[in-house]
């Protein structure tokens, strides 16, 4: 098991890139994925591509995020590779349904963000289980429900 | 040929604590619970702390600084003073604050629990506050909670099903409860306990073990 205790930086630091490049061509290059929701998490264990388990456990004042270089020496890298973010696109009919639409990704605590007047909220798992709760603002017409990843 | 770049990471970091969650409803049995892990993080070597929430009191703090389990000052209350959960969830600061406290005065301290306040299905925690959380539900709550879909049971990393001894007593087939659970969680873990007579204990203990302490 492979023990972390802190991120070292972004494979795109300029101070890590050239190593890390350097390691890609000899094909010593690890990922580690973590889905988007687990991102936050101080402590987890993962799975390297390579079959190797991670044991991360990081200081309060770090956090994962995709390209982040777990372990880099001379012989290999290991690197957060973060699953994709998938996103339902929420388009209200009017600037009422819009409100309404606010109230309630408020009150359930989604995550959102806005893109022009649509709000897109990140899925933490199937889309049916969000649209079921503004179930009736759908069948009114009053939003429009499409799903799209990051 | 040494690739080695000159990496630094800040000196004030530092891996402290793990620190776990324990949410579920008024009454479901967290505080028995926690009588009854102390003990067994003992056991197994591990130097615990505890947080507890409380509305207005510190009812729960008290009722585990008396046990006589576990010294009295690695107890810190918090009193939310409204929902529970905006305490552990939206502004998690208080017992943010609270467990690093603890981690300042007892530096050996490898986990510490943080109960929430009784609080509804809902309740979450922040990710931001806790490693790893989990969830704790009661038989006599009824056997129709696990298939509420609410998101402590279904967004927890373990469901604990409790007072599990109750079961014929409330009329509630118990091994339904259990494949309702399972299947609302798709078969994330879940654990069923009997904290007066210690039953599942040893479980919970394994799963944080394992996924926090990495042991």
């Amino acid at each position: 098991m492979l023990r972390v205790e802190s991120v070292l930086g972004s494979r795109a630091d300029a101070a890590l890139h050239h190593a890390i490049h350097h390691l890609e061509h000899h094909g010593s290059v690890e990922f580690v994925g973590i889905a988007p929701v687990d991102l936050d998490r101080r402590r987890l264990l993962a799975r390297t591509d390579g079959g190797e388990e991670v044991a991360i456990a990081l200081p309060r004042d770090q956090k994962l995020y995709d390209g982040a270089v777990l372990l880099l020496d001379d012989h290999r890298a290991v690197i957060v590779r973060a699953g994709v973010q998938r996103w339902l696109r929420v388009k209200p009919a009017t600037s009422s349904d819009a409100l309404e639409l606010g109230y309630h990704a408020g009150n359930l605590h989604w995550r959102v963000r806005f893109d022009g007047t649509d709000l897109l909220i990140a899925l933490d798992g199937p889309a049916a289980t969000y649209a079921a709760r503004i179930e009736p603002m759908i069948s009114a017409k009053r939003v429009t429900l499409s799903e799209e990843d990051e | 040929m040494n690739m080695q770049p000159d990496v630094s990471v800040s000196s004030s970091s530092r891996v402290g604590a793990a620190r776990v969650g324990i949410g579920g409803p008024v009454g479901s049995g967290k505080t028995a619970l926690i009588e009854r892990l102390i003990p067994a993080f003992a056991k197994r070597g591990v130097s615990l702390a505890i947080v507890t929430n409380d509305l207005v009191t510190a009812e729960d703090a008290e009722r585990i600084r008396r046990s006589g389990l576990i010294d009295p000052a690695r107890v810190s209350a918090v009193e939310a003073g409204a929902c529970p959960h905006t305490v552990i969830r939206e502004d998690p600061t208080l017992n943010i604050a609270a467990a690093d406290e603890l981690e300042a005065r007892f530096p050996d301290v490898e986990l510490i629990l943080i109960e929430s306040g009784g609080d509804n299905l809902a309740s979450t925690f922040s990710l931001d506050l806790v490693d790893w959380w989990m969830f704790v539900i009661d038989v006599a709550g009824g056997d129709d909670i696990p298939r509420k879909n609410g998101p402590g049971v279904l967004k927890c990393d373990l469901l604990v099903v409790n007072k599990t001894d109750l079961a014929p007593h409330v009329g509630v087939d118990l091994e339904q409860m259990e494949r309702d659970a399972a299947k609302a969680r798709a078969g994330r873990p879940m654990v069923l306990t009997n904290c007066r007579a210690g039953q599942g204990i040893d479980a919970i203990v394994d799963q944080i073990l394992a996924s926090v302490l990495f042991r």
